[in-house]
């Protein structure tokens, strides 16, 4: 049976290092020629591993943007893809660099200029789930009951998701990385805030241009052992730790097995550092956790990908195909950034009043002074639907939302369950003029974004869900 | 299917059974003067066919009927058994035993719907579990011999004929009879519905009432839905008793259609008796071949919901249309 090709690109942007890849999706129609057509992504190949570089900057804040977009076309050179080719993947900033002052502008710049439709992403919680999918633990934990936990270990932080069953079930981001403090002809050169912040309460807290041989950086990478250990073991407690960046872990059942990615993973598992050429604490990080007692105790595994687990990720790893029974107009896509409002309590099928509530409150959330933004109304929790429920949801919806659609404001509609091509063709039905774009079998959430790329010749629409929240200092 | 329902069931046996071994004199159930009730028992269900019907339940009346026509004696030596829990058993209602499965059972159950961590009971199955199995399996023969009702037909506006086979029995033992009209079909259809339609929706129970009775207003109103989107026209839609498949080349060649959409209820399994499936095909006339159809099946609640197999349907009919082929000759035009 047929099969189409598109081209993915990742590009991660992480504290020290800088990386990319592209690679290959095949897709097929995995159905039964008996059934609805079914299209998923059923091979995904790595066509080019770009060499990893040092993160450019312009000063200490400022992300060198010229010099990452020139490696990037480079890249795409010796790949010999040219970047209109690429139509779908994802640009991630990750670690320290979120936090710099034109991460935002970099992300969103390079996302247009990279590709034809390339994704900017960024948020501690992604970061480490998209390490996990990267190195192969979401996978892994598909094959087993066993609760792992995906620590990503790069210059900045240790991004960690826990999954089971192949589904995340919580995540943590530590101030725990290799470049937290630098060497430079055996002295300290620099101690990044968090830990500034630790040794607060020291009475002799190491400074810069004491000796890299220091008992006090061994103190200080036995104390970040031991806080990553304590946050596995479900006994961190402190909110206010300052190596805690964001919320306390969110998993409830303790972790069986751990696996280590990123940059310092390299140096745990295949026990030499070649791959890092920096004058920092990661290798005596690695070697510290090798022999950290209390992290024995859980099973370790083995990954696919240890630094570049991210980038792997967000190349291949965060595109979704659509249902193939959809409703899109295709004249307005690719659509970028658009956020997403969950009508949860449709369960009673009260249409009118739900899809009135939530044009309101997701006019609220996203619209500033009455300039409106396009957003997209999610149903999560349809129950069985009949012909006249539907039509009673799509007149509600057209109400609420017919007068003010354009081709710039299209009506965006996602559907957990397979009801888009029926919902779509009554909204046709009932007004055939108004730019309607019905997809489903998505799962997303209030508060995440989505990008909807243009219509596949299978008529399947590649979608990447994202967040956007941008660590603060 | 409905757990409380297995529930219910197996607590009315059990009273059943312990009222019968108490006063094994009387034989005749008062349950049994009651009318229509939503599940019955027989020990032999070919003597009632005709009581197999699906009966309408409504709450004052009894959920059960117990034909007790096997003899008492058959409880009499166990009698000292039931003597005993007699006195403890009817105290407290009947409820099975939790089940306790495993993450990692409930996360392979989230992926099919076979009996799978279903626990055993020696070398047999647990009671839960047959009696699910059996009321599976009741649910597939009520399917089978049910019938599609007048008032659904009516509401969806859709004039009845029939094949030259005369009832059930002669349905399933002659295939090659349900693959013709009657000759009174003929003459109606004819008299009745619009010649040389682009496409022609056609109804059949085929081998699932129930599968008709559930799912085909919602698909038959997306189809149509769908269809006046594209601006296709539509003939006059009817509806076939005991109609097989094939039996679309003969309606294809008394009416001239361009393409007909056959949709019909499935022989029912064990999952499913509900589904129902949509067989298109271009120009069907008589001697057309079996590569030219082609099927979109499993249409049920639990399957490709019937609105959204309806809107699919619509654009199914469009790409026939366009390449004025189908099954196998529409994927080689396809390319």
């Amino acid at each position: 049976m047929k099969t189409e090709k598109i081209y993915s690109a990742g590009i991660d942007i992480g504290t020290s290092t800088t990386k990319m890849v592209v690679s290959r999706f095949l897709l097929k129609n995995v159905a039964g020629v008996t059934h609805v057509p079914r299209i998923e992504i059923i091979e995904k190949t790595v066509l080019h591993q770009s060499p990893i570089i040092k993160t450019p900057f312009l000063t200490k804040d400022i992300i060198d943007m010229e010099q990452i977009e020139k490696f990037i076309f480079q890249q795409y050179q010796v790949a010999q893809i040219s970047p209109a080719d690429i139509s779908t993947g994802a640009i991630i900033i990750t670690g320290e660099s979120a936090t710099k002052e034109n991460a935002r502008e970099v992300v969103h710049t390079l996302a247009d200029a990279a590709g034809q439709f390339l994704v900017a992403t960024a948020g501690p919680d992604l970061e480490g789930i998209i390490a996990a999918k990267g190195a192969g633990t979401v996978q892994q934990s598909k094959n087993t009951a066993k609760v792992i936990a995906n620590i990503d270990i790069g210059g900045g932080t240790a991004n960690i998701a826990v999954m089971q069953f192949g589904e995340v079930i919580g995540t943590c981001t530590l101030h725990v990385g290799g470049r937290l403090i630098e060497f430079q002809h055996g002295k300290v050169y620099s101690i990044s805030p968090p830990i500034k912040q630790l040794m607060k309460h020291w009475s002799n807290p190491l400074q810069v241009g004491d000796s890299a041989e220091d008992a006090r950086v061994a103190q200080l990478i036995q104390e970040m052992a031991d806080f990553l250990a304590n946050t596995l073991s479900g006994q961190l407690q402190d909110a206010q730790h300052p190596l805690l960046l964001g919320h306390l872990p969110n998993w409830h059942k303790p972790v069986d097995a751990i696996v280590f990615s990123g940059g310092v993973a390299s140096c745990i598992y295949d026990h030499d550092c070649s791959q890092r050429q920096y004058d920092d604490i990661g290798e005596k990080l690695a070697n510290m956790l090798l022999q950290h007692e209390q992290l024995q105790a859980f099973l370790w595994l083995q990954p696919q990908e240890t630094a570049r687990a991210t980038v792997t990720g967000a190349g291949t790893q965060t595109t979704e195909i659509s249902g193939a029974t959809i409703q899109v107009d295709a004249d307005v896509l690719p659509l970028k950034n658009i956020p997403v409002f969950n009508c949860s309590s449709v369960a009673t099928k009260a249409f009118d009043q739900i899809v009135k509530t939530a044009v309101d409150r997701a006019d609220a959330l996203f619209s500033l002074d009455d300039h409106r933004v396009p957003f997209a109304l999610y149903f999560s929790e349809l129950p069985y639907l009949s012909f006249d429920d539907v039509h009673a949801l799509c007149e509600a919806i057209l109400r609420y939302l017919g007068t003010r659609s354009s081709k710039d404001i299209p009506i965006i509609i996602v559907i957990q369950s397979d009801y888009a091509k029926v919902i779509g063709q009554t909204l046709q039905a009932i007004n055939p003029t108004v730019p309607i774009l019905c997809i489903d079998q998505i799962k997303v959430e209030t508060g995440d974004y989505i990008d909807i790329g243009e219509v596949l010749p299978s008529g399947v629409v590649p979608i990447v869900v994202k967040t956007l929240a941008f660590h603060s200092k | 299917m409905n757990e409380q329902l297995v529930s219910m069931i197996t607590q009315l046996v059990m009273e059943k059974m312990t009222n019968t071994s108490g006063t094994s004199s009387e034989t005749a159930p008062p349950a049994e003067e009651q009318k229509q009730p939503l599940i019955k028992f027989y020990d032999s269900a070919a003597k009632h066919t005709e009581e197999l019907s699906s009966p309408q339940a409504t709450s004052d009346q009894s959920l059960i009927k117990l034909y007790q026509t096997a003899s008492t004696k058959d409880y009499s030596h166990n009698t000292t058994n039931y003597d005993v829990s007699t006195t403890v058993e009817t105290a407290k209602a009947f409820q099975f035993e939790e089940q306790n499965v495993s993450e990692s059972v409930q996360a392979a159950k989230k992926h099919t719907p076979a009996r799978i961590g279903v626990g055993r009971a020696g070398t047999r199955p647990k009671t839960k579990t047959w009696l699910k199995f059996r009321l599976d399996h009741a649910a597939a023969v009520d399917a089978v011999y049910g019938e599609v009702t007048e008032a659904l037909l009516q509401k969806l506006n859709v004039f009845q004929v029939t094949t030259k086979v005369t009832d059930k029995e002669e349905y399933i033992t002659r295939p090659d009879l349900g693959r013709r009209l009657s000759d009174e079909a003929k003459t109606l259809i004819q008299s009745t519905c619009k010649a040389r339609p682009t496409v022609q929706i056609i109804i059949s129970n085929g081998l699932s009432a129930s599968a008709i009775e559930e799912n085909v207003q919602d698909v038959y109103l997306a189809l149509q839905q769908s269809l006046n989107n594209l601006n296709i026209e539509i003939g006059t839609t009817f509806y076939i008793d005991k109609g097989r498949v094939a039996l679309m080349d003969e309606i294809g060649e008394l009416l001239q259609a361009e393409v007909i959409v056959y949709l019909i209820g499935e022989r029912p399994g064990l999952v499913s008796a509900e589904s129902m499936s949509a067989y298109l095909c271009y120009q069907p006339r008589i001697g057309t071949v079996e590569a030219d159809r082609m099927v979109i099946s499993n249409i049920h609640k639990g399957g490709i919901p019937p609105l959204e197999a309806g809107a699919y349907l619509g654009t199914v009919v469009q790409k026939i249309l366009q390449y004025k082929a189908s099954g196998v000759n529409l994927v080689a035009k396809e390319g």
